[in-house]
């Protein structure tokens, strides 16, 4: 069964600001084909160790591999090359950009000329049900829409993995569906998938495993169902919430 | 001698660079905006100096503040009506914002005093003195000493007073310091407004020894970004000390490789700040 | 539905215009006699030159650079320091500029595109003025007085013409092949990429963009073209001194010719020297001397008004009263 090396292996990952440890020796393997659920309350590190992840921000300690290859201090370019792509929690498109040509950009990663980029682009953007506003700038669209789009630009550089940080968060519940639907088809194509999420009913319905992150490291690991029952995990979250309760 | 002599007038000189740079680092540090117009900020403050003391006769100690005072108010009139609406648009507005305004203010103060160089007589505020060998001059110790003084002033009244935290705490984070109910508008307007401030006091010191031009700030500006950045942005200790340094760096290179080459040693010296330390000498890795 | 069927009788009409605006340019110059007016026309050309190659950089990369004139410069002091020490004509010293232009872009991209936005500014007024004291104080570059191209021409190879109109036609000649370039790359990947990276530059990375380099990409060719306007100017003008060559107010003018037209659209530094070079050349000759300090103030409040009210220029106003007009039609 275990006969490949895993798709993407991080060791014990550390990031800290000043003297702050954002990230405390956390540890994640993904195999080909997971959907894997990161939960955690805000502050706990998951951005900072997607970052990490995607060669946006180099650990102070700790190996990554992706794909068998170390990628612990390589830059996010070589990461996207390697077939990693993600989105970012505070939606980060071109703002100056229309939709399509925020898509063909990532589309360019694999495609040299224009018109196969702009063909793979319209395929994607279809696959995401863009096509109605593909024309707008993109800087004119609302936070829904720029989270579809991140969804969109990161599929055209034909990733094997892809990590959505908290593309769901901010949605109606009409958009989470159909948000759950898009992940489900991306997960079709064969790309795996890392979630982070808030809303305990999508990684229930979507993820296969799910991490729990607290304080900079993994708390919990496991079945999404045994692990929202897992005493650590409620204490993590409901810990924070009454002492915000209490500042308040 | 001679060479004490030279560290000296370097160090005095540094004092009031320091004094103007800890206006442009509060500005950055703050708002992570650049004043290109620093320099020129500067430059008003001499022609305030200069007008005042050629047309009523009047000495520092009326210029300085008046100067202090009439950059408060430009700083706070520029933040409210330019910066607080480019600051979050385009790199290329918010640079060029303040650079169309270091225009403005250059080749309107050159079209109304046209370009001669002009100063203030040297003996204004007294003879020549020398002590145990060195010559002190009036205009440069009293100019020293102020900006010293003002510049460890603005240190102190940044960080051990109210006012000071809560300027600190919307540098820090402008979210964060809205949900304990300051106001970032009027903290940023105020920054400016002491910002500029400095660079008030600081021209109208420096016009007492400095020739005064009208695109004079052209170099000053360069020096308070070369400032700026060896002391790591944000900081007025840094920007205190990175001033001495230049100060009194720009006086031996004038002494041994001659006053036309200064500047090749200042930006020479920015150059290899901003690409072998980018965060300042002094600032953390 | 009706976008699909006015689309091509759209693009068609705007290719009529082009054509018209094309020929206007190539035969005006013809129709006017009066030798201002061509002069005038001619630096409209040189401007617009210099300010598309900025518009590589600053517009299309985002990469606000205010010492272009540093390429500039090397242009024009290669073209008359071949003529003053090899008596060469001097177009012959243009290749020697644009050589030292990218060197030199390569030894100042490497490290100053790294920098993050105002570091970035800041580094190239720092460098254009490092190099302007240089050149002040050596004199065997022409110090502080210039340097001087023949006093009469020798031959066709001096490029030396009493009338504008040839320059006008030279430059004019520089600027098709800049835009044509520029225009093939706003459909490429490396416009697609330039315009991710000044959007937002981590995200573009993390698509695979591989950002330093395609900036500097962006300011080899930026500065080649750059360096080859100086090298131009010179052979015009038969004159260089620090000011003129390598003062910080051309690096200035690159930038606000491009703001004021559009930074990073095909024809807004084209649009924008049509404007300024007028208004500078009209306040000159109205004001003498005094007219370099006024069309100063001028430039610095159009950018002040640019930056404030509409960082994308003329062409962000054009689109914005489209937009108003199109809802208003209905
Ligand atoms: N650039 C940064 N500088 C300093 N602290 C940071 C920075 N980025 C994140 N942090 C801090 O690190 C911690 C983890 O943040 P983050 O990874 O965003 O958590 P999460 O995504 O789980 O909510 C937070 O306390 C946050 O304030
Ligand atoms: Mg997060």
């Amino acid at each position: 069964m275990r006969a490949d090396p895993p798709l993407l292996e991080a060791r014990d990952i550390s990031v800290a600001f000043g003297s702050f440890r954002a990230v405390d020796g956390a540890s994640l393997t993904i195999g080909k084909g997971e959907i894997i659920g990161l939960i955690g309350p805000n502050g706990a590190g998951k951005s900072t160790f997607f970052n990490c992840l995607a060669g946006d921000r180099q650990p102070a300690s700790g190996s990554i591999r992706l794909r068998g290859h170390d990628v612990t201090r390589a830059s996010p370019e070589d990461h996207a090359r390697l077939g990693l792509a993600r989105s970012w929690q505070v939606p980060a498109v071109f703002d100056d950009m229309s939709v399509r040509d925020n898509v063909v950009v990532g589309a360019f990663l694999r495609h040299k000329r224009a018109s196969d980029a702009a063909a793979v682009a319209d395929r994607v953007i279809a696959f995401t049900g863009l096509a109605p506003i593909a024309q707008s700038r993109s800087g004119s669209l609302g936070t829904p829409a720029r989270k579809r789009l991140e969804i969109a630009r990161a599929l055209a550089t034909e990733p094997e993995i892809l990590l959505l940080d908290e593309a769901l968060a901010g949605l109606t519940p009409t958009e989470v569906r159909a948000a759950i639907e898009l992940v489900r088809r991306i997960h079709a194509q064969g790309i795996t998938l890392v979630i982070v999420e808030h809303v305990m009913e999508v990684i229930l319905s979507l993820a296969d495993r799910a991490v729990v992150f607290n304080q900079g490291r993994v708390i919990a690991e496991g079945k999404p169902r045994d692990v929202v029952q897992d005493p650590g995990v409620i204490e993590a979250y409901l810990g924070r919430s009454l002492s915000r309760k209490a500042r308040a | 001698m001679i060479l004490g002599q030279v560290v000296l007038n370097g160090f005095l000189v540094g004092a009031v660079y320091a004094l103007f740079s800890s206006g442009l680092t509060l500005i950055w540090g703050m708002m992570n905006v650049v004043n290109f117009a620093h320099g020129d900020f500067v430059m008003i403050a001499m022609y305030v100096a200069f007008v005042v003391f050629t047309a009523l006769h009047l000495g520092p100690a009326v210029f300085v503040p008046l100067a202090a005072v009439l950059l408060f108010l430009l700083g706070v009139l520029v933040y409210f009506s330019l910066v607080r609406h480019v600051m979050r648009g385009p790199m290329l507005a918010q640079i060029l914002g303040t650079f169309g305004l270091a225009l403005v203010l250059r080749y309107a103060t050159l079209w109304v005093f046209s370009a001669n160089f002009v100063s203030l007589p040297d003996n204004l505020l007294g003879p020549v003195v020398t002590v145990a060998g060195l010559r002190l001059e009036p205009s440069r110790v009293v100019a020293g000493l102020a900006a010293l003084t003002l510049t460890i002033g603005l240190h102190l009244l940044l960080t051990r007073t109210a006012l000071g935290s809560r300027l600190l705490a919307v540098a820090e984070d402008r979210n964060a310091a809205m949900l304990v109910g300051i106001r970032p508008d009027p903290m940023q307007a105020l920054a400016w407004g002491i910002g500029a401030a400095c660079t008030g006091v600081a021209g109208a010191l420096i016009a007492l020894f400095f020739y005064i031009s009208p695109t004079v700030g052209e170099s000053l500006a360069l020096i308070a970004f070369v400032v700026v950045c060896l002391g790591g942005f944000g900081s007025v200790p840094g920007a205190l000390v990175a001033g001495l340094l230049i100060g009194v760096i720009e006086s031996l290179s004038a002494f041994w490789i001659g006053p036309a080459n200064k500047d090749v040693v200042v930006f020479i010296l920015f150059l290899a700040v901003l690409w072998f330390r980018p965060q300042g000498l002094l600032g953390k890795a | 539905m009706s976008a699909s069927i006015t689309a091509p009788a759209r693009s068609a009409g705007r290719l009529v215009f082009a054509a018209f605006v094309l020929l206007a340019l190539l035969v005006w110059p013809l129709l006017v006699e009066n030798v201002f007016y061509q002069r005038v026309g001619a630096l409209v050309m040189l401007a617009a030159l210099s300010a598309s190659a900025w518009n590589l950089v600053g517009g299309y990369a985002g990469q606000i650079s205010i010492g272009h004139v540093l390429f500039f410069g090397c242009g024009a002091y290669a073209s008359l320091l071949g003529f003053t020490w090899f008596e060469w004509p001097p177009i012959m010293g243009a290749p020697f500029g644009i050589a030292l232009s990218l060197l030199l872009a390569v030894l100042v991209g490497l490290p100053t595109l790294r920098l993050k936005g105002h570091y970035f500014s800041m580094a190239t007024i720092a460098l254009a003025e490092l190099a302007r004291i240089i050149v002040v104080n050596s004199p065997s570059l022409g110090g502080g007085v210039g340097i001087s191209g023949p006093a009469i021409p020798r031959s066709m190879a001096d490029l030396s013409f009493i009338s504008p109109l040839p320059y006008y036609y030279i430059f004019g000649a520089v600027l098709a092949v800049l835009l044509l370039f520029t225009w093939w790359m706003g459909r490429a990947r490396m416009g697609f990429y330039l315009r991710a990276i000044r959007g937002q530059e981590r995200a573009a990375r993390s698509l695979g963009v591989p950002a330093q380099r395609y900036k500097l990409y962006a300011l080899l060719v930026s500065a080649g073209f750059t360096s080859l306007a100086g090298s131009l100017y010179a052979a015009m003008v038969g004159f260089v001194d620090p000011d003129s060559g390598l003062g910080i107010l051309l690096s200035v003018k690159m930038v606000i010719v491009s703001a004021l037209g559009g930074a990073g659209t095909l024809f807004g530094p084209l649009v924008g020297a049509a404007i300024l070079v007028p208004l500078e050349e009209f306040t000159n000759a109205a004001f003498g001397g005094d007219g370099t300090g006024i069309t100063y103030v001028v430039y610095g409040a159009i950018i002040m008004l640019i930056s404030r009210y509409a960082p994308g220029g003329l062409a962000e106003i054009l689109a914005r009263l489209k937009a108003w007009g199109a809802r208003h039609a209905r």
